[in-house]
C-alpha cells in the first residue's frame, strides 16, 4: 500500500476548483472529497477552505427554504371549484 | 470525509427527500375519499398543500400571476388523475414532481424549447460567476437569513435559479434534474455550481451593504 499523504499531486486553486461541481452532490456515488490530492489542498489554501465553507454553507442554508411561507390567492381556489364543477367533479369551498 | 474542514457530512443524503416524504395528518384518508369524488376531500388536500405547491411554482418562475395560474393547474390535474396516485412515493412527492413537471411544460412554451433546454437555461459569460482566485473575503456562515437568502435566489439567472431550486432546495437527484430538463447529469451539476457561487456572490455583496449600513 502506498503513502497516499506523500504520493498525490499537488493541485492548483484552479484545479481543485474545477473539482467543486463533483464535490458538491449529495449523491452516494460521490466521494471525490475523499480524494486525498483535494483535502491536502483544502488543509494548506485559506482562499478554497473559505470557498467550500461557503458554499457547503449555502447548500445547508437552502433548506430553510424548503418550509413554505407564501400562500396563493383565495381566487385560485374559487378557478379550481368553478373549472371542476365544468367537469363534473365537483369542490367545495376550501 | 474532509476532516476538520467544513466540506463534512453537514449535508447529509439528500434531506430534503426525507422532509417532503414526511407524513400528514389526514392525508391518506383524504386521498382515497377523493380518489370517489368527495368535495371535502379536495379541499382538505388543496388546504394541506397549496403553500408548497404555490411556493414551488413561484420560485421557479418568478411571477405571481403565472405561479397562481400553474397552482391552479397542478391542482385541477390532481383532482383529475388522482385516480392514477398508486402510493409508490410519498403522495407530496408526487404532487410536486407534476407541479415541477407542469411549470417546466409552461417553461418550454414560452420559449424554451425541450432540444435547446440544455443552451437556453445558461447564463451569459457576463452572468457567469467569477472565478475567486485569491481574494479575500467576509464569512457568510451564520450571517444569512431565510428571507436575505429568498431574496438573493429570485435574483439568480432562471436557468441557475431552477437547478438550484430543484435540487438544494427540493431535494431531486442530478439524474432526476437531468431527466427533468433533458440536459445531461454534469451540465446540471455545473448550472448548480454556477447558482451557489453566483448566490456566494450576491450574499457577500449584501453582507457589505449590510455592515455598511451598520
Amino acid at each position: 500500500m502506498s503513502d497516499s499523504n506523500s504520493n498525490h499531486k499537488i493541485l492548483s486553486c484552479a484545479e481543485f476548483q474545477e473539482q467543486l461541481p463533483d464535490m458538491f452532490t449529495q449523491e452516494a456515488d460521490s466521494d471525490l472529497h475523499e480524494q486525498p490530492e483535494l483535502r491536502a489542498h483544502l488543509a494548506t489554501c485559506t482562499n478554497c477552505s473559505s470557498l467550500v465553507r461557503d458554499l457547503e454553507y449555502i447548500a445547508d442554508q437552502a433548506r430553510l427554504l424548503l418550509e413554505p411561507t407564501l400562500e396563493p390567492s383565495p381566487d385560485v381556489w374559487s378557478n379550481i371549484q368553478s373549472k371542476l364543477r365544468k367537469d363534473g367533479t365537483d369542490g367545495k369551498s376550501n | 470525509m474532509l476532516q476538520g474542514n467544513p466540506m463534512t457530512n453537514t449535508t447529509a443524503k439528500n434531506p430534503g427527500v426525507f422532509r417532503r416524504n414526511a407524513p400528514i395528518a389526514g392525508e391518506a384518508e383524504a386521498i382515497e375519499a377523493a380518489r370517489s369524488g368527495d368535495p371535502d376531500a379536495f379541499a382538505k388536500l388543496y388546504a394541506l398543500h397549496k403553500r408548497r405547491v404555490y411556493t414551488l411554482c413561484l420560485r421557479m418562475l418568478g411571477n405571481v400571476s403565472e405561479a397562481e395560474d400553474m397552482t391552479q393547474e397542478a391542482f385541477l390535474h390532481l383532482f383529475r388523475k388522482i385516480g392514477s396516485f398508486r402510493g409508490e412515493s410519498a403522495f407530496s412527492t408526487w404532487l410536486h414532481r407534476l407541479t415541477v413537471n407542469l411549470v417546466l411544460m409552461h417553461l418550454r412554451k414560452k420559449g424554451l424549447q425541450l432540444v435547446s433546454l440544455e443552451e437556453t437555461i445558461n447564463p451569459s459569460e457576463e452572468d457567469a460567476p467569477k472565478r475567486d482566485f485569491g481574494s479575500r473575503d467576509p464569512r457568510l456562515t451564520g450571517s444569512v437569513d431565510r428571507v436575505t437568502l429568498e431574496r438573493a435566489v429570485a435574483s439568480l439567472p432562471p436557468g441557475y435559479r431552477l437547478v438550484f431550486i430543484l435540487h438544494d432546495v427540493e431535494g431531486y437527484e442530478h439524474n432526476e434534474i437531468a431527466t427533468m430538463l433533458e440536459c445531461s447529469t454534469g451540465n446540471s451539476k455545473s448550472q448548480l455550481h454556477k447558482a451557489r457561487l453566483k448566490l456566494r456572490d450576491i450574499l457577500r455583496e449584501t453582507a457589505v451593504v449590510n455592515e455598511g449600513a451598520v
